[in-house]
């Protein structure tokens, strides 16, 4: 219980405490001095809630209410598998950014706040993934916009606070509309806990109809988070503007809580309420054409962040296709995919964040021979292209073949198959938004003067986080069995 | 007993011009002990209440001025005279940079007094006596600046109100026509044998009556003297129109529906699709004004309208449950509100800024005003823990509960109404702790946070927020009961 | 027979001798003669009153003990007691409280002229008030006139002329008419005393000779007498002659003059032709219809008005659209609902048009009212008079005019078809009441900062002040202690059939 706590807690109020100590602005002479100060007790905190978040998760039997908002509401904590997954990949990510940041960050001013609030953004992670009831899971996931927002509008350009807001309102708008289903599941079930909450039986067979509608609702409000079509607007306008790392936990992880929430909500259905009904039609055309789309986008965007942003609409809908496919097969293709895609696209958005860190280039065509300047970034960029786009033996491989195989059994009419197809269309797209800049930055053509590259190496801090997630990225495809937990 | 609540702010608000003060703090002192006292002597009052009516005087035939102390009585006039003291406190520093301030003394502890009266008034006449009275006492107050500006706004505010009570009087005959007593029972008062084929026309009246009180309420299309009113000094807008008016108008709401034409009469007729339908318009339209809206005072005074009617959408699901619901969001909101006007006060009082474009970067000089206005607005938007989730939770519990389909799309006004309300809260914060890049701290020199007698009912009040968040099992097990009549 | 008897008699000859008497003496004198006579018959009426309560019946004096047809008869019950107690009271406040202005405005030579008409306006309203006889009361009708007619035109400045040729005409219309339809009552029945004519039209109406004429003959006395007490559409006289004459006349006109007539009207209803027989005729729809639009337009007038006697003047329009629209509802309730409003609408409209000659004085006598911002503090009690009366007129509890709403209302709600009606032109009304009242209102207490005008202090007006107290207390008594009034206006209204 304590474990569980202080993973969540301790983050939350060492952020706090960040945001205070450190609310001016870092400047002049005390600077440096100040600076290191800020690193170290950063670092201390994120390294700490790993360990304590690592304690928790081999507690894992653990349950618990925390306390009751009113009789009836508890807020109440329960570590399951899916939340263990969840837990550890935020871990991973959150850790990799992390460090990352330490180097990336050195020019930006307001660092104090910047950390302050990633480490609230992981303690309410934590706290997400071990909720164990909807209500908590829905205080967590508000706190989780509102603390998030800070880290996306950051550098504080007119357009990134702008960014800020539009990510706001789009993602309370959607923790609305599942606020809508929660009200009514309250009134239909016993209880609102995972696992133990259900639907009553006379509940379906008189507001059936309106329950599948409550349904639909909850699953567009919470896939706004998740990007899904057709609110997904604000992705592509929060991730560019955000610096790289928190693009890249937001990527890799805070939209992960919109999937972690679909799952849960699913799952509060059930599978045979929602298998076969119209929900499950919409929901799959929903996805794919949220996959298809999010390719085509990222194929024509010249921006190199805009494009992995747009890289990540269409692979979380690969998740939630998975999630609407409802079979045994797809969810396993769905639960490495949430892995696979994590891990990859950190490390995608944190070669970015080097590329721009060291080149000042944003734009996909000024990327020529980069591969000159940062081979060791570009060769790491390679690898995990590969793993999104499914080469075996990435992750990416595995978890979009489950997909595939799930589809193909689940016997629904002409989407089972038109699923598999447009996820090939969409690899296809994938290898052709990302492999032209490894291509083009290692062999930049003929005609293109070599002369002003040189060696621009990032440091430690960040090339090491950028090969941890690279590898891990290739290992989960080596050993898929690893998180067979989830399943079994 | 309980006349005397009503006439002790009566009496000291007369003698505030008349006592010659040598000192502003001893004014401060006589005022801060009589309206505390006072306060003290509703809360013994409430506390021990016996369910006897005091007769105060016959009006005509078995019409009469009493008093009584019942479940909903108890619900408003605890709030009331709980925010009381602290609004005076805060006053007094607001009010150093005003101008004649006895007469504004005057009005404002006059005030208490009346809305006093409205909560303990046992029956329909002596709750309208006190609703008329009301606004006659507030207008000084909305026109205390005197500027043109202020004069409308007075004449609208009077306008409105007196048109509003002409309506509800309409709503008082019936009830004394068709009813067995104007006396307040839960339930309703009308005889059925009275009735007898005129069941439409009573429900006309009750709508008109509705919309009457409505004005006080801010109902929409009768809303647009609120944001006018806003022109008034902050603890005015505060205190009056954000709790003490208004809330008059929505405390008389729940008087008529479920204590005078009763809800059983009402429950699925035409009469309360028609209000809901109105009620959830003006909740929505509230907050798209107040996205609009581009000055703070006038913003949270949108914001005020939109809330109101989250009270009213309560009070017209017509269920034990709805008015539970509508009692907790009448507190609830009070105190959100009024914690966030307080800010707002804070900041025109310390910077003299009006307009939501002028606050940028202000976060980080005021840290403590800005710090509560975002509670009070993540508490506004209804974010779990804090007080505005447990209303609206209860809301739109009593709606589902309500097997009512026009209330089930209440639910969803309530929700985008939140969202709507994070765009107008959460852009202010965001202005005002993120004010950009280029943003020049020049500006925003010299700002600082209030002294503590405008900090002090700031945190007491954000405490209040947080703490019903958390522990607010018991006072809604309480409304719960007032609202099956077990109080 | 009881002495007490003599006392309607006595009041009446009284007011006539000393209207005569004044004629003599030199304005002084005159003012001290009218007020003792006001206060003496104020002091009868009281004493019948008390002694019509204990005895509970009306009486009727035999002028020089001559039965009838070929006497002349008063008759006296607790509403015409009541009534003229009542005016005197309403009459000599208005002249305390407009006195002071009188020197200011009539000319010097003409003052003792100026109580003559009062006291024969006294004179001829309470002989309206108690007579039983047709012919008497048309006679007092036009004595009526051609004093009230005296005092607007007695300022001899501006339109006042113009006012009064226009009320004559009007006026003389009226009683024009009214004589028509005595000529044509006394065709169809023979008689002169209403007593005896209510039994010859009781026995026409049920023997159903002769409908039309006594319809056109009750039509004729209807219509004159509306005109004369300025019911819409035929107020078009009112606003010039209550806005330009001086102040007391114009409390006096307003308050008094048109709602003798009205009183006349209620006797004709019930003393006359009976008030089943009226009630069964379409007049009172018509009435209701004229009552019914009158609030509303005479409130609208009033709004765009921007003199505030005249806006005073146009409000009184719509009030007494009210007291028609308590005639047209054709029940009892509604009847006492109008003859409470005969007395709360004398009582605050004076109230207003004293306060309001207080408000002109201090802004350098202008009546605009964007002069009159900021009076309410340069003279505290006229304003708080002023707001006082427009309170009542916007009917607010514990004034007189929330309760003559109440009882309008609860009325209303038992008459079947006019129900809805009436209900939402009273709401209606009350709203444009309130807009311009309490723009007016406001506008007294919106301190300009930097006003022109002098202030004036308590000590300076020291009668008309307590006047003003007067008047305020009177409103409040009228609005809290309603009951045993509304019991009295139940009972004399009883008396009357």
């Amino acid at each position: 219980m304590y474990c569980i706590l202080l993973s969540i807690f301790f983050p939350i109020l060492a952020g706090l405490f960040l945001l205070i100590r450190f609310r001016t602005p870092l400047a002049g002479e005390k600077k440096n001095e100040d600076r290191k100060k800020l690193l170290l007790l950063t670092g201390t905190f994120l390294v700490t809630t790993a360990l304590l978040t690592a304690a928790a998760l081999l507690t894992a039997t653990e349950r618990f209410t925390l306390f009751y908002l009113t009789e009836t509401l508890p807020i109440y904590f329960k570590i399951d598998t899916t939340g263990t997954l969840f837990s550890l990949l935020a871990m991973i990510v959150v850790l990799c950014a992390g460090f990352f940041s330490f180097e990336y960050m050195k020019h930006e001013e307001r660092e104090g706040r910047y950390y302050g609030f990633y480490l609230i953004v992981f303690g309410v992670l934590n706290a997400l993934c071990f909720a164990g009831n909807l209500i908590t899971f829905y205080l967590f996931f508000e706190l989780l916009t509102l603390s998030s927002m800070p880290l996306v509008l950051h550098c504080g350009t007119k357009e990134a606070v702008m960014a800020g807001l539009k990510y706001l309102f789009y993602s309370l708008c959607g923790a609305y509309a599942g606020l809508f289903g929660i009200y009514f599941l309250y009134q239909y079930t016993d209880t609102l806990t995972f696992f133990h909450g259900s639907l009553y039986v006379t509940a379906i067979a008189e507001h059936g109809g309106f329950l599948l509608l409550i349904a639909f609702i909850m699953i567009l409000g919470f896939g706004v988070k998740a990007g899904m079509f057709p609110m997904h607007a604000w992705l592509p306008t929060a991730h560019p503007v955000a610096p790289a790392p928190a693009s890249a936990l937001l990527s890799a992880m805070i939209v992960k809580a919109g999937v972690l929430a679909i799952i849960r909500v699913t799952h509060f259905f059930g599978d045979d309420f929602l298998q076969g009904t119209w929900v499950q039609t919409a929901w799959i055309c929903l996805t794919l054409v949220t996959i298809f789309m999010g390719s085509l986008l990222a194929y024509r965007e010249p921006i190199l962040k805009k494009r992995l942003a747009y890289s990540t609409v269409s692979q979380l809908s690969y998740i939630l296709f998975g999630l609407a496919v409802m079979n045994e097969e797809a969810y396993i293709g769905s639960v490495l995919q949430v892995l696979a895609h994590g891990f990859v696209k950190a490390a995608l958005f944190l070669c970015a964040g080097a590329f721009i860190y060291k080149t000042g280039k944003t734009r996909v065509d000024e990327l020529r021979g980069i591969g000159r300047e940062m081979p060791l970034t570009l060769w790491c960029w390679t690898i995990a292209s590969l793993g999104l786009i499914g080469i075996p033996p990435t992750g990416g491989f595995i978890s979009k073949w489950y997909l595939a195989i799930g589809s193909l059994k689940s016997n629904i009419p002409v989407l089972g198959v038109l699923g598999p197809i447009i996820l090939l269309v969409s690899a296809l797209l994938t290898a052709g938004y990302l492999l032209p800049i490894t291509v083009r930055g290692f062999f930049p053509g003929a005609d293109y003067d070599r002369n002003p590259l040189e060696k621009k190496e990032p440091g430690k801090l960040m090339t090491v986080p950028i090969l941890i997630l690279t590898t891990l990225s290739v290992l989960i495809g080596l050993f898929p069995d690893s998180v067979a937990f989830i399943w079994h | 007993m309980i006349i005397l609540v009503i006439i002790i702010p009566l009496i000291t608000g007369i003698l505030v011009p008349v006592i010659p003060f040598q000192k502003r703090w001893q004014k401060e002192v006589f005022l801060e002990t009589a309206v505390v006292l006072n306060s003290i002597l509703v809360w013994y009052l409430l506390l021990h209440h016996s369910t006897s009516t005091f007769l105060l005087a016959h009006f005509t035939g078995d019409l009469n001025i009493s008093f009584r102390v019942d479940g909903v009585s108890m619900v408003f006039a605890g709030l009331v005279s709980a925010l009381w003291p602290f609004a005076t406190l805060y006053a007094f520093e607001y009010m150093t940079k005003e101008e004649h301030e006895n007469v504004f003394f005057l009005f404002y502890t006059l005030t208490y007094g009346v809305t006093l009266g409205i909560a303990l008034a046992a029956n329909l006449l002596t709750m309208y006596f006190f609703y008329e009275l009301l606004t006659l006492v507030t207008v000084p107050l909305v026109m205390h600046t005197l500027t043109r500006e202020a004069v409308l706004a007075s004449r609208k505010y009077l306008y409105y109100s007196l048109g509003g009570a002409a309506f509800a009087f309409l709503g008082l005959i019936m009830v004394i026509v068709y009813g067995t007593t104007t006396d307040f029972i839960l339930g309703g008062v009308l005889d059925p044998a009275k009735i007898n084929g005129k069941t439409n026309v009573l429900l006309l009246i009750y709508v008109m009556a509705f919309l009457g009180f409505g004005v006080k309420a801010a109902v929409c299309p009768f809303n647009s003297w609120l944001p006018q009113a806003g022109v008034a000094p902050t603890p005015v807008t505060a205190l009056l129109h954000a709790v003490a008016v208004v809330k008059s108008g929505a405390f008389a709401i729940i008087r008529l529906t479920y204590f005078s034409f009763g809800t059983d009469f009402l429950k699925g007729t035409w009469a309360q699709d028609v209000v809901m339908a109105i009620v959830m318009f003006t909740i929505i339209y509230g907050c798209s004004r107040a996205v609009k809206e581009t000055h703070i005072k006038r913003r949270l005074a949108y914001s005020t309208i939109s809330n109101l009617s989250y009270i009213l959408f309560g009070v017209v699901i017509m269920t034990p449950l709805g008015l539970a619901a509508a009692l907790t969001h009448l507190v609830f909101h009070a105190v959100m509100k009024i914690c966030s006007f307080f800010c707002a006060g804070a900041i025109m009082h310390q910077t003299d800024r009006h307009y939501v474009r002028e606050l940028d970067g202000l976060g980080y000089k005021m840290p403590c005003v800005f710090g509560i206005f975002a509670i009070s607005a993540f508490a506004l938007m209804g974010v779990p823990g804090l007080a505005g989730f447990i209303s609206k939770w209860n809301l739109a519990q009593a709606a589902v509960e309500s097997e009512n389909p026009l209330a089930w799309g209440g639910i969803a006004c309530l929700l985008v109404s939140a969202l709507l309300t994070a765009i107008y809260m959460l852009t202010i914060v965001v202005r005002a702790f993120f004010p950009g890049k280029d943003f020049d701290y020049a500006k925003v020199e010299g700002a600082k946070d209030p002294n503590w007698q405008m900090l002090v009912p700031l945190f007491v009040f954000t405490l209040f927020i947080i703490y019903f968040g958390l522990c607010s099992q018991p006072i809604v097990d309480f409304f719960s009961n007032v609202a099956i009549g077990n109080a | 027979m009881n002495f007490v008897c003599n006392f309607p008699f006595f009041s009446i000859l009284l007011s006539l001798f000393s209207g005569t008497i004044c004629s003599v003496l030199p304005a002084k004198a005159a003012k001290i003669v009218n007020r003792v006579v006001i206060v003496v018959v104020g002091l009868l009426s009281a004493t019948l009153l008390l002694y019509l309560i204990s005895v509970g019946e009306p009486f009727i004096y035999w002028m020089g003990h001559f039965p009838a047809p070929w006497g002349n008869e008063i008759r006296a019950g607790i509403l015409e007691a009541g009534m003229a107690l009542f005016f005197c009271i309403i009459m000599y406040l208005s002249m305390a409280g407009g006195a002071h202005k009188l020197f200011d405005e009539v000319d010097e030579s003409k003052h003792n002229l100026y109580y003559i008409l009062v006291n024969l306006l006294l004179s001829s309203l309470l002989a309206l008030v108690y007579t039983n006889d047709m012919f008497t009361a048309y006679v007092f009708v036009e004595i009526n006139t051609i004093s009230a007619c005296g005092l607007i035109m007695i300022r001899q400045v501006g339109r006042t002329i113009e006012a009064a040729v226009r009320y004559m005409i009007m006026s003389l219309l009226g009683s024009g008419l009214l004589l028509f339809g005595l000529c044509i009552m006394y065709d169809l029945t023979g008689h002169l005393l209403m007593s005896n004519i209510k039994e010859s039209v009781a026995l026409l109406v049920a023997s159903g000779e002769y409908q039309i004429p006594l319809i056109v003959s009750v039509a004729l006395m209807c219509v004159g007498l509306c005109i004369k007490s300025a019911l819409f559409p035929f107020h078009a006289w009112l606003p010039d002659a209550y806005g330009y004459s001086t102040v007391s006349s114009a409390a006096i006109l307003s308050s008094l003059v048109s709602k003798g007539y009205i009183f006349l009207l209620i006797k004709i209803i019930y003393r006359v032709i009976g008030f089943n027989i009226f009630n069964n005729t379409r007049i009172i729809d018509v009435l209701f219809v004229f009552g019914l639009m009158g609030m509303i337009f005479g409130s609208t007038s009033a709004i765009r008005e921007n003199d505030v006697r005249r806006m005073i003047a146009f409000s009184s329009v719509a009030q007494i659209g009210y007291i028609y629209m308590g005639f047209g509802m054709g029940t009892q309730a509604g009847m006492v609902a109008s003859v409470y409003h005969i007395l709360s609408h004398a009582a605050t409209k004076s109230l207003l048009f004293i306060a309001a000659i207080g408000l002109t004085e201090v802004s350098g006598g202008s009546r605009k009212l964007v002069d009159l911002t900021g009076s309410g503090y340069r003279n505290k009690w006229a304003g708080v008079a002023f707001t006082a009366g427009s309170l009542s007129m916007v009917g607010i509890p514990l004034f007189s005019g929330f309760i003559s709403k109440l009882l309008f209302a609860q009325a209303a709600v038992q008459v079947e078809g006019k129900m809805l009606a009436s209900l939402i032109v009273l709401g209606i009304s009350t709203i444009l009441n309130a807009i311009y009242f309490m723009k007016t209102v406001i506008r007294l207490y919106t301190a300009t900062g930097n006003s022109p005008y002098r202030g004036i202090t308590f000590g300076k007006m020291k009668r008309y002040a307590i006047t003003l107290i007067f008047f305020i207390l009177l409103n409040i008594l009228l609005g809290v202690s309603s009951q045993p009034i509304v019991d009295l206006i139940e009972q004399g209204l009883a008396m009357f059939s």
